[in-house]
């Protein structure tokens, strides 16, 4: 095998791992700070998606139409918490329910408002040529902002006093309710962080994943089993399962097909699942 | 309430209940009947219809199973459903032609199939002791990949062609007649062959939920720890239940295929599955017959409102309607409609304080309790259990012999807890071995070692909140005795010893702290153990019942091994046992309690005096 392909297949792996993290990141501090799963995820990202398609189509320049659809997501996630999550705290299974109402009812309501199919924008990105295989430019600026976001966020939970408040809410919510830290408000933060997240995941791939009611799918299969195998530390544990997981099952999924790169990290979950029953993380000692 | 004499107590109370239970069971059966009966009355193409809605009732009762009464939530039953569709629509057509009855063929199959899968994904969630959480998330991934590679999956079975995308056509109708001459029925007729079918699958579900493996399976979802205490494999009971769940999805798939002729890969789609839980919240959850209820509400609406069940604007109706039935309706019409008619028949709710019961125990049920295929041995040698960079239990080597109460002290964090739960399974070791009656027990599961004759009471009461006091003491003793009588009898005998008779039929959550230490303890006695754990069982007790409890301890030490963990230095000195101090997770002394009075080590450290303090 020559070694231009080798260093494509790596580079479109890892490529494609780190669009997996953006697109899981959201759903990951949501569950590691709360303890909720949103099964809406998928739709949240459709919906920043969507933002940043309109806000460009308006005559936004791209990095503004990104920002709009941060705060549009967060904004509508603080919504929700409020009006759904927070009447649901300590009943788990039934957030799940009820999140998935919400997940159809967004898919519904962007099939009625735009159609199941939408032109694309339209981005054209330079290639990067590798020996005799191109790959878009716009895949390596995607790696370096997963980094950048894992980074980010990792300061954002380990160094402003929103992210230790958050940590100690949900490690011992009544010890951090005794001492006076307003969880409820907590909740809400970083129910939108989770949002926005998932909106900038929408925003930032939407040159490479055009913006349909359906998108949301394509990521939360690999999403929600990501966010289990990593367990309690939310964002180590992520960028791990993700990293690795989502890397393996690009090489399978464009050696056979796409079903067997969801088959692959099925079975990967199941396997890490046998041996770590709460996650990959259970027994790092780490922050995060 | 007149039946207060213990003997009498639970004999024709159980009887009147099972009558009470048999005239359900009997009323259910009239009513399958009338509305199979009925179904030839009405209208054709309303017959039609309503034979989905009773379909997709039955797709509802099998989570209302797996959810309502195990509580493990499952978004994968539309996977069974479709899977258990698509095999027995495969087997109706190659096998239809030599059978004419197609059912005949498609609802073993079918079944079969969904039992299959169910089988599989129920193995990795239970065995693999995965959480609630855990476990949905699994289930909604099954549904999500089966659905994305059903779209693409193409194979020719026999005359069955599954075309991807376009589905598995050409499903034979209902046939019921037999021979190369059967005759398809009409709408009717296939309305009252469903209505009779999903009615049998009803009755056999209502029917196994009221039987020890339904109440078992209330125990799991109450307090899956304390089911396994008792001896019960948690795992074992939930993934019955959940292969049980896959096979009814997979039947009523087999009749959606017979039903709608064609199968295509949207039965596998989120839209669809979306329904099932809104049918079980509809019509109320745990129930059995609420999902039944439920699809013929949400069918009939949708129906009589214009449109049907799938497609359309009604995904946006459904999905507004799952989050406000999540968010503001509890126990749906059947939980509505029994509330109104059973307020006669519910628990005593708890009434005033009656001290007497303790001043005259019957202790005489307590001289035999043990096993005695147990020599009531219990020994830790030299166990170790370490958490990251925390050693709460440190090389302890102890051995408790039957006809002892031991009794294990230390200040807090000294590591007796944790002792104990390396002891019964809860925690694994990290070095040593637990012996149990001269057999390795290191790598015994929780409920081996309650079945080899451990029993333990934890520290804060463990008890099935929901159920009955003598339920609760019937579930304990039905593990050691396996006969419906026999651990009736014991119930019997157990409550007047732990004074709770009058209470028997109490809702156990309404129990003063107290009272429910007494049933833990009646639990565990319940179990006929042959080493007895008690963590803090004194707690929350009076001075009287202390006394009880005390000369109750001594009496059982007569054939068990008695391992006390207390606080209470007067309640430790009245069981004038061997006791053991442990201290920062090491054996620190042992002896009588008089004689550790005096050394002045143990002082110190209760004392946190410095001599004997380390700092770690």
């Amino acid at each position: 095998m020559e070694v231009d392909l080798v260093a494509i297949t790596l580079i479109s792996a890892v490529a494609s791992a780190a669009v997996l993290l953006i697109a899981t990141l959201g759903l990951a501090v949501v569950f590691g700070l709360m303890g909720v799963i949103n099964l809406a995820h998928g739709e949240f990202i459709m919906l920043g998606a969507y933002a940043a398609l309109l806000s460009t189509r308006a005559g936004l320049p791209f990095w503004a139409a990104i920002i709009v659809a941060v705060v549009l997501a967060a904004a509508f996630g603080a919504m929700v918490e409020l009006l759904l999550i927070r009447r649901l705290y300590s009943r788990i299974l039934d957030t799940m329910l009820a999140t998935w109402g919400l997940s159809l009812v967004l898919y519904q309501a962007a099939v009625v408002v735009f159609g199941a199919v939408t032109p694309g924008l339209g981005f054209s990105f330079s290639s990067v040529n590798i020996g005799a295989y191109g790959i878009s430019a716009y895949l390596l600026v995607l790696i370096a902002v997963a980094a950048l976001l894992t980074a980010a966020l990792y300061l954002l939970l380990t160094r402003t006093s929103y992210g230790v408040l958050a940590r100690a809410a949900v490690q011992d919510p009544q010890m951090s309710a005794a001492i006076g830290i307003d969880a409820a408000r907590i909740n809400t933060a970083t129910f939108a962080l989770g949002s926005g997240l998932a909106g900038f995941a929408g925003a930032v791939l939407l040159p490479i994943v055009p913006a349909t009611p359906g998108m949301g799918f394509a990521f939360v299969v690999k999403a929600f089993l990501g966010v289990v195998i990593a367990g309690p530390l939310a964002l180590s544990g992520t960028v791990m399962a993700i990293g690795v997981l989502g890397a393996l099952s690009n090489i399978t999924a464009s050696v056979w097909s796409a079903v067997f790169g969801d088959l692959l990290f099925f079975g990967a979950t199941i396997a890490l699942l046998r041996v770590f029953p709460q996650g990959i993380s259970q027994s790092w000692r780490m922050k995060l | 309430m007149s039946d207060c004499e213990v003997t009498d107590l639970s004999l024709p109370r159980r009887k009147r209940d099972a009558l009470l239970a048999h005239r359900g069971f009997w009323i259910a059966l009239l009513l399958v009947g009338a509305l199979a009966a009925g179904a030839s009355c009405v209208d054709s193409y309303l017959a039609y219809v309503a034979t989905s809605w009773v379909i997709f009732g039955l797709l509802g009762l099998s989570l209302d199973l797996i959810w309502g009464r195990a509580g493990v939530l499952s978004l994968g039953q539309t996977a069974f459903f479709g899977i258990g569709g698509y095999l027995g629509s495969v087997a109706a057509i190659n096998l239809a032609p030599l059978t004419g009855n197609t059912l005949i063929c498609s609802g073993p199959v079918g079944s079969l199939a969904g039992a299959c899968i169910a089988g599989l994904v129920g193995w990795l969630i239970f065995f693999g002791r995965m959480g609630a959480l855990q476990a949905t998330i699994l289930t909604y991934t099954v549904t999500l990949i089966i659905w994305t590679s059903a779209v693409s999956f193409h194979a020719t079975v026999g005359a069955a062609v599954i075309g991807g995308d376009n589905g598995l056509a050409d499903i034979p109708p209902y046939v019921v007649e037999f021979g190369n001459m059967a005759t398809p029925l009409g709408p009717n007729g296939m309305l009252a062959c469903t209505i009779l079918i999903a009615g049998g699958a009803y009755l056999l579900s209502a029917s196994l939920m009221r039987s020890p493996f339904g109440l078992l399976v209330d125990c799991v979802r109450l307090n899956a720890e304390k089911t396994e205490l008792l001896g019960y494999d948690t795992r074992k009971i939930q993934f019955l239940l959940f292969v049980l769940a896959g096979s009814i999805a997979g039947l009523a798939g087999a009749l959606f295929g017979h039903w709608a002729n064609y199968l295509t890969p949207s039965v596998f789609s989120v839209q669809e599955g979306l329904l099932v839980p809104i049918y079980v919240l509809v019509g109320g959850r745990g129930t059995l017959a609420g999902p039944f209820v439920g699809a013929l509400l949400v069918g009939g609406l949708s129906f009589w409102l214009g449109g049907g069940v799938i497609g359309g604007q009604t995904t946006l109706v459904m999905g507004l309607g799952l989050m406000l039935l999540v968010l503001f309706v509890e126990g749906g019409v059947i939980g509505a409609v029994t509330s109104l008619f059973a307020k006669g028949n519910r628990l005593r709710a708890l009434g005033t304080e009656t001290e007497g019961e303790h001043r005259h125990p019957s202790l005489a049920a307590l001289k035999h309790i043990a096993r005695q295929d147990s020599d009531g041995s219990l020994e830790a040698r030299a166990i170790v259990r370490r958490f990251g960079g925390i050693t709460p239990v440190n090389g302890v080597s102890l051995t408790f012999q039957r006809g002892r109460v031991y009794c294990l002290i230390g200040p807090n964090g000294a590591g007796k807890s944790t002792f104990l739960r390396c002891c019964m399974g809860s925690h694994t070791l990290s070095e040593g071995e637990i012996m149990l009656a001269g057999k390795r027990a290191t790598t015994w599961r929780t409920f081996e070692r309650a079945r080899a004759g451990l029993g333990v009471k934890m520290q804060t009461p463990q008890i099935f909140d929901e159920l009955s006091v003598a339920q609760n003491l019937w579930v304990a003793a039905y593990q050691v005795e396996r006969d419906r009588r026999a651990a009736d009898r014991k119930v019997a005998a157990i409550l007047s010893t732990i004074g709770l008779v009058a209470r028997a039929q109490f809702r156990a959550g309404e129990l003063s702290h107290g009272q429910q230490q007494w049933l833990d303890i009646g639990m565990v006695l319940c179990m006929s153990p042959a080493v007895i754990m008690l963590d803090e069982p004194a707690a929350g007790m009076t001075a009287v019942e202390r006394a009880v409890l005390a000369s109750m301890i001594r009496e059982l030490a007569t054939s068990a091994a008695v391992i006390v963990v207390e606080h209470d230095m007067d309640f430790v000195r009245s069981l004038e046992a061997e006791t053991i101090v442990l201290h920062q997770g090491e054996l620190f002394a042992r002896g009588s309690i008089e004689e550790l009075r005096r050394n002045e080590a143990v002082l110190d450290i209760y004392l946190g005096r410095r001599r004997h303090v380390r700092t770690t």
